[in-house]
């Protein structure tokens, strides 16, 4: 059986200043059916990028260099037309953003917005297309639908709003749901609420997730496995479990120790020195090298391939050489 | 509440803003966005605001500092009240109190350098000496870990944690007592978020500060203070030192936030207070407890009876009937 999303070798450059700059370099994800993908990373890490380039949605200065994004085994999104896409696009793969404010269109009622979708991919009846609007939206756990489906957005809270970017996501019952740091945006309370309802439904729904966002905790609450990104590379992959277990890369290890340390006050919180390096300070070697504990001569000079830990746990760093190289 | 070196005193603050309505812009309805808060900061401590978006926890800090005028209520710095200051006394005054705000990119003029950022308060506050104002500029700097060649570059060549350091370097530059920290490190990534705290702690120590810290996440709340108040709708819910608050929750709105913290481990699976719906409307709160619609342990009282805020161990104050 193949898996539902391939992401393989994808690399994508910046063309800014007449000049190209690296973003995304070279990642391999796979995500399987029904499974809850992770993507954490720092803001800069390429994680929102990635997803971006699965909906086809990069913006204008940004273009994919190399590599394939197989859907389904068979269809490469990289190589499908703008029209082609649209079949595939919130129909058979959706989105979140972090932001529900503007992500729904003030000037529309919930319901225009939610059955613009159907118009788009279904053919039903007006009735009918109501009709599932409230039944989508009853299963988000939204109060009195019937009533609120005629509201505006402005008249939601936060978490409302994002209840609806959900219900207009699922309503096609999609394959994969790109969920781009969806409760960033919300109180803990609230947010508690959200994770509980996506793991919920896509237990019901046979979707896969790709969850994208910068906290640990939320991963370890939703995802089944999990890619550290950093500087437009995934640094480490495994299973969520042995990833907070058993972490190898010293980026996993720094961001893990400095939210761990949290809280314990005779300490010093832990904290990785430095900035992320920005695209046009990068050099030959690892991209990590600057701000890592453990860096040696090789890691200044020559990048990392990545490495297998273990069958599946694959670490970028030197430290690990002499086990297995995965793929240049 | 013991009272030996209370740095601010508030007592009963409250803010209400007016919601205007019609042709006439007649007063309809008032928001209460802080009802009734009374709290003590000592000497060097961190004092904590927690809660959720629109609990008015960034209101109270912004009318200790008179930035928005409170409604009514005493604001005590070491004994004097700042509300009975007419505003162009009180100027004065803000060199002692100083506030640091969440966003760094929209808190710095993006056309003035380092040096002139840093200058300004010196030179608003009377400094007439400029090389004594430089040598300062270049002490503070390197104490927040900025160094020399960097004070003359502009805010927008720094990164989000770096203009941060900018912002502490500017609240700290005239020598204040008190900082209030609004989210100063909720725009920041982990690995920098960590930087940031050590640097306050740090500060705090060396420079014997007292801070108050308002903040939504209870992790880095848990790390960095001394005493927390939990607000709720304008409302102190609880208020106790920072290790009985978390060890030993007592008002059901505190278990419940605590409990929404995604943990860190994904083998331990936490035992979850998922609340319902969505914090009120301030302008039209609910009768009696501000929480009863929300709250898991509601019972016929908590609608009809506001609860009074009581010590219910020592040092440790809750509002919640389920302890009277």
């Amino acid at each position: 059986m193949s898996p539902l999303l391939e992401i393989k070798d994808l690399s994508i450059d910046l063309y800014a200043d007449s000049e190209k700059f690296n973003v995304i370099n070279n990642i391999n994800l796979t995500i399987e059916k029904k499974q809850k993908y992770g993507i954490v990373g720092e803001s800069g890490s390429g994680k929102s990028l990635t997803s971006l380039s699965i909906m086809n949605l990069l913006p204008d200065a940004l273009a994919i260099s190399g590599g394939e994004i197989l859907f389904n085994g068979d269809t490469d999104l990289t190589n499908l037309s703008k029209k082609e896409f649209l079949k595939i696009r919130g129909n058979e793969i959706s989105m979140i953003f972090q932001e529900p404010m503007t992500a729904l269109d003030p000037l529309y009622p919930i319901e225009h917005q939610i059955m613009e979708v159907l118009k788009f991919h279904g053919s039903y009846s007006k009735k009918q297309m109501r009709q599932l609007a409230v039944e989508m939206l009853e299963k988000v756990g939204i109060p009195r639908p019937q009533q609120l489906i005629k509201e505006y957005p402005h008249q939601l809270s936060g978490g409302m709003r994002q209840r609806i970017m959900i219900a207009i996501a699922l309503i096609c019952n999609p394959r994969l749901l790109i969920a781009d740091e969806p409760t960033t945006a919300l109180d803990v309370t609230i947010q508690a609420q959200i994770l509980d309802l996506m793991n919920e439904l896509t237990d019901n729904y046979d979707t896969s997730i790709l969850m994208i966002t910068h906290d640990l905790g939320v991963i370890a609450e939703t995802c089944e496995r999990v890619a550290v990104m950093y500087s437009g590379e995934v640094v480490e992959e495994a299973a969520v479990t042995t990833l907070f277990k058993n972490p190898t890369h010293p980026y996993t290890v720094g961001l893990l120790e400095s939210v761990k340390s949290l809280g314990d006050k005779s300490n010093k919180l832990y904290s990785i020195p430095g900035n992320v390096p920005t695209p046009k300070q990068l050099t030959g070697g690892c991209r990590f090298a600057s701000r890592c504990p453990h860096a040696m001569e090789i890691c200044r000079s020559q990048a990392p391939p990545l490495f297998s830990i273990d069958a599946d746990h694959k670490s970028k760093c030197w430290l690990y050489g002499e086990e297995e190289v995965v793929n240049g | 509440m013991a009272d030996q070196q209370a740095v601010l005193e508030v007592k009963n603050l409250k803010k209400y803003f007016p919601v205007k309505e019609g042709i006439l812009k007649r007063t309809k309805n008032h928001v209460k966005a802080v009802n009734d808060i009374s709290f003590e900061v000592q000497e060097q401590e961190t004092f904590a605001l927690v809660g959720e978006s629109g609990c008015g926890k960034s209101t109270t800090g912004r009318s200790i500092l008179r930035i928005i005028e409170p409604s009514e209520g005493e604001v005590f710095f070491k004994g004097v009240n700042l509300l009975d200051y007419s505003k162009r006394e009180f100027r004065k005054m803000r060199k002692d109190l100083q506030l640091i705000f969440q966003d760094p990119y929209s808190s710095l003029n993006p056309r003035m350098t380092v040096k002139k950022l840093l200058l300004e308060p010196l030179l608003t506050h009377g400094t007439t000496n400029k090389k004594e104002a430089e040598q300062k500029v270049v002490e503070i700097a390197e104490r927040v870990g900025l160094s020399k060649e960097q004070i003359n570059r502009h805010p927008h060549e720094f990164s989000g944690g770096q203009r941060q350091r900018i912002s502490i370097a500017r609240a700290l530059i005239l020598n204040p007592q008190l900082v209030i920290l609004d989210e100063a490190v909720s725009a920041l990534d982990v690995s920098i978020q960590a930087q940031i705290l050590n640097l306050l702690i740090e500060l705090q120590k060396d420079l014997k500060l007292t801070y108050i810290f308002i903040s939504h996440d209870l992790n880095v709340v848990k790390h960095i203070s001394d005493r927390v108040g939990v607000m709720y709708l304008g409302q102190m819910m609880e208020l106790s030192n920072t290790e009985d608050l978390y060890s030993n929750p007592l008002h059901p709105y505190t278990q419940s936030l605590l409990s929404a913290i995604p943990s860190h481990d994904p083998s331990v699976k936490k035992e979850r207070i998922i609340l319902k719906g969505d914090v009120p409307d301030p302008a039209n709160p609910p009768s009696g407890c501000p929480f009863h619609l929300r709250c898991p342990k509601a019972y016929e009282k908590c609608a009809m009876e506001k609860p009074a805020f009581i010590e219910k161990e020592q040092n440790h104050w809750v509002a919640c009937h389920l302890y009277e």
